[in-house]
C-alpha cells in the first residue's frame, strides 16, 4: 500500500487548517479598509446554517447549497455593515461581537427551524457524498491504494484546498486593483481618501459584506466537512479565535492571517501530548507574541527579505 | 411582584455596575478594553467560594481574600501583559486587546484545571434570611449587596473627584504625556488603576456568588461580555455611565425574564448597545463624540 502514510485525522486538521485560512482572509480583508469586525462568527453561523439546513431539509445539491450560505452572509454584512459605518475602533468591535451574540441566541431559540441547542446532524458530508457518486459509477477508491475513510477525507481536504487557493487568489489579485488601493488609502487615512475621491462609504461596506460573504463560505464548507453543526461553534470564542489569525499572523500583508490560521490550527494539536496544558501555553504564546512582535509574525519587511534571499542577491 | 422583581433588578444591576466600572476604569486611562478582566473577577468568586464554603470563614474574610488575590492579579497583568506594550512603535491598540485576551485564555483555562467545568456551591451563611415589608420579601443577602455596590460606586467616586491621587488618575486618563510632564507618576497610576479595577472584579466575584449562589467558570465569559456592553452602553471611560448602564441591564432582563421569555436574556445587553449605538455613538453618558469615535 502506498498511501498508508495518508492519515485521515492529519487530513482533517489540515482540513481545519484551510477553513480557518479563509477565515482568517475574511477578517483581513474587513481589516484592510481598518474596520475590525468581530462578527465573523456570526456570519460564518449564517452560511454553515443556510447551507446545513438547505442539505438536510430541501435537499438542495451541496454546491447550490454553499453558494447560497456565503450569498446570504454577504448580504447580512451588507445590512450589519451600512449601520456599522458610523462606529469605529472598539465601538465597532463590541458592536459586531453584539451581532454574533444576537445571532447565538436566535439559532438557541428558535428551535423549530435551527433545532436549538442541539444543533443539526447528519448534514451531507462532501468526502462521502462524492465517493457514493463515483461508486455509483463503478468506481472504488482501493484502485487508488485508498481505504475509503482515506478518500472522504482526501477529498474534503482538496475541495478546501483548491476554496482556500481561490479565495487567496483572488484577493492578492484584488489588493493590487483599484479596489485593493481605495481599502489601502481608507485604512492609512479616511479624510484624505475621501478627499480624494474614494467614495468611502461605498468600499468601506464593499470590505465588510466581503468578509461577511467570505466568512458565511468558510461556514457552509465547515458545515459539509464536519457533517453537525450547533449554536457552540459559532460563539465568542469562534470570533476572537479568528481574530487571533490575523493579528498573530500579520494583519498587514494576506499572508499574515493564512499563516496565523495554519500555525494556530496545528499548535493545539501537536500540544496534544500535554493537552492538559495546551491552552494554558497558547494564552502564553499570545502574550508572549504581542510582547515580542507585535505586528505579527509576518510584515511587508519579513515578506520583502525572504524574496531577496529567494533572488539569491544578499546585499 | 413588580416590587420583589424591581428590587431583584438592582441587586442584579449594581453587580453588573460593579463589573462595569473595572472595565471603565482601564478604559479611561488606558484606552485599553482588558478582556482578561471577566476572567480576574472569576478568579475573584472562586477564592471567595473557597474561604466561605470550603473553609467555613466569615463573609468579611472572604472579601479581603477576593481582593487580596484579584489586585495581585492586577499587578501581574499590568507588568507582564500591559507595561511590555506601552509606548512601543508598531503596537497597535490591537496589540494590548489581543494580549489580554491572552491572559483571559490562559486564566480561563487555569480556573477549568483547577475547578473543572461543574457548578460550585456557594453559601452565605445568611442565605435565607429575609424580611416582610407589606407585601414584599426582602433577602437580607440583596440588602448587603446593594450596601457594599453604592459603597463601593460612591467611594470610588469621591476618591476620583476628592483625592490627589484621584486628580492624578483623572489628569492621567486626560492625557497621559502632559500628566507625565507635570509631574505624575504616570506609570505608578496605570498600575494603580489596574489593580484597584481587578480588585473592584474580586468583589463583584464574591457578590456574584452570595447573588445566585453558585459559581462555575463559566461567569467569568457571560459576566465579562455583559460589562463591556455596559461601557458601551453607558459610555467608554464614563463612571457614570458604567453605573446607570449595569442599573438599566440589571433591571431590564430581570423584567424581560420575568414578563416575557427568558431565553433571549442574554442578548438583551447586546441588543441594547446595537440600538444605542445607532442613535447615540458615544454612549449614554459619553462626552467627546468626536474622539470617542476614533
Amino acid at each position: 500500500m502506498p498511501l498508508e502514510w495518508l492519515n485521515p485525522y492529519h487530513l482533517q486538521v489540515a482540513s481545519f487548517m484551510l477553513i480557518n485560512a479563509i477565515l482568517g482572509v475574511s477578517i483581513y480583508v474587513t481589516l484592510s479598509t481598518g474596520q475590525l469586525s468581530l462578527g465573523n462568527a456570526g456570519f460564518m453561523g449564517i452560511g454553515a446554517y443556510t447551507a446545513a439546513l438547505l442539505s438536510t431539509q430541501h435537499q438542495v445539491p451541496i454546491p447550490v447549497g454553499i453558494l447560497a450560505g456565503s450569498f446570504l452572509a454577504g448580504v447580512a454584512g451588507i445590512l450589519v455593515g451600512i449601520p456599522s459605518l458610523r462606529l469605529s475602533g472598539v465601538y465597532l468591535a463590541i458592536a459586531t461581537l453584539g451581532f454574533g451574540e444576537v445571532l447565538r441566541a436566535i439559532l438557541i431559540n428558535w428551535e423549530s427551524l435551527t433545532g436549538g441547542a442541539v444543533g443539526i446532524p447528519a448534514i451531507p458530508q462532501m468526502g462521502r457524498v462524492i465517493l457514493a457518486w463515483a461508486r455509483d459509477r463503478g468506481f472504488s477508491p482501493e484502485s487508488l491504494g485508498l481505504q475509503s475513510n482515506q478518500f472522504i477525507s482526501l477529498t474534503v481536504f482538496l475541495i478546501l484546498l483548491l476554496g482556500t487557493l481561490l479565495t487567496v487568489a483572488f484577493f492578492l489579485r484584488l489588493s493590487r486593483s483599484r479596489v485593493g488601493r481605495a481599502y489601502a488609502a481608507i485604512r492609512l487615512d479616511e479624510s484624505a481618501a475621501a478627499a480624494a475621491g474614494i467614495p468611502i462609504t461605498y468600499y468601506k461596506v464593499m470590505a465588510f459584506s466581503q468578509g461577511a460573504l467570505l466568512s458565511g463560505f468558510a461556514g457552509a464548507l465547515f458545515a459539509h466537512s464536519t457533517s453537525f453543526v450547533s449554536p457552540g461553534d459559532f460563539t465568542y470564542h469562534r470570533a476572537v479565535e479568528i481574530l487571533v489569525f490575523a493579528v498573530f499572523g500579520g494583519s498587514e500583508h494576506i499572508f499574515g492571517p493564512v499563516f496565523g490560521a495554519a500555525f494556530l490550527t496545528v499548535v493545539p494539536e501537536a500540544l496534544r501530548a500535554v493537552s492538559e496544558y495546551r491552552y494554558i501555553l497558547y494564552g502564553i504564546l499570545l502574550v508572549l507574541m504581542m510582547v515580542f512582535r507585535p505586528q505579527g509574525v509576518i510584515d511587508p519587511a519579513l515578506l520583502r527579505r525572504f524574496r531577496r534571499s529567494g533572488k539569491g542577491t544578499p546585499a | 411582584m413588580f416590587l420583589e422583581q424591581l428590587i431583584n433588578g438592582i441587586t442584579l444591576g449594581s453587580i453588573y455596575a460593579i463589573v462595569a466600572l473595572g472595565y471603565t476604569l482601564v478604559f479611561g486611562v488606558l484606552d485599553i478594553i482588558n478582556m482578561a478582566h471577566g476572567e480576574i473577577f472569576m478568579f475573584g468568586a472562586f477564592v471567595s467560594m473557597l474561604i466561605v464554603s470550603k473553609a467555613g470563614a466569615p463573609l468579611p474574610v472572604a472579601f479581603l481574600g477576593a481582593i487580596v488575590v484579584t489586585a495581585a492579579m492586577g499587578l501581574l497583568l499590568e507588568r507582564f501583559a500591559l507595561r511590555p506594550l506601552r509606548g512601543r512603535p508598531g503596537a497597535s491598540h490591537l496589540a494590548s486587546l489581543i494580549s489580554t485576551i491572552g491572559v483571559s485564555i490562559l486564566l480561563e483555562n487555569v480556573a477549568h484545571k483547577i475547578f473543572g467545568s461543574g457548578n460550585h456551591l456557594f453559601e452565605t451563611p445568611f442565605a435565607e434570611i429575609s424580611f416582610t415589608i407589606g407585601p414584599v420579601t426582602v433577602y437580607l443577602v440583596q440588602v448587603v449587596i446593594l450596601l457594599i455596590s453604592l459603597f463601593l460606586m460612591a467611594g470610588l467616586a469621591l476618591w476620583l473627584s476628592r483625592t490627589r491621587a484621584g486628580k492624578a488618575l483623572r489628569a492621567t486618563a486626560e492625557n497621559l504625556e502632559t500628566a507625565g510632564l507635570l509631574g505624575v507618576d504616570t506609570n505608578r497610576m496605570i498600575t494603580a488603576t489596574v489593580v484597584i479595577a481587578s480588585a473592584m472584579g474580586g468583589v463583584a466575584g464574591v457578590l456574584v456568588g452570595m447573588a445566585f449562589n453558585y459559581i462555575n467558570n463559566q461567569i467569568g465569559l457571560s459576566m465579562g461580555l455583559k460589562g463591556l456592553a455596559i461601557i458601551i452602553f453607558g459610555g467608554m471611560g464614563s463612571v457614570y455611565g458604567a453605573m446607570a448602564g449595569g442599573l438599566i441591564l440589571g433591571l431590564s432582563e430581570t423584567f424581560v425574564v420575568a414578563y416575557g421569555s427568558s431565553g433571549y436574556r442574554d442578548a438583551i445587553a447586546f441588543v441594547a448597545i446595537i440600538v444605542i449605538l445607532l442613535i447615540k455613538p458615544q454612549g449614554l453618558f459619553g462626552q467627546t463624540p468626536a474622539e470617542a469615535r476614533r
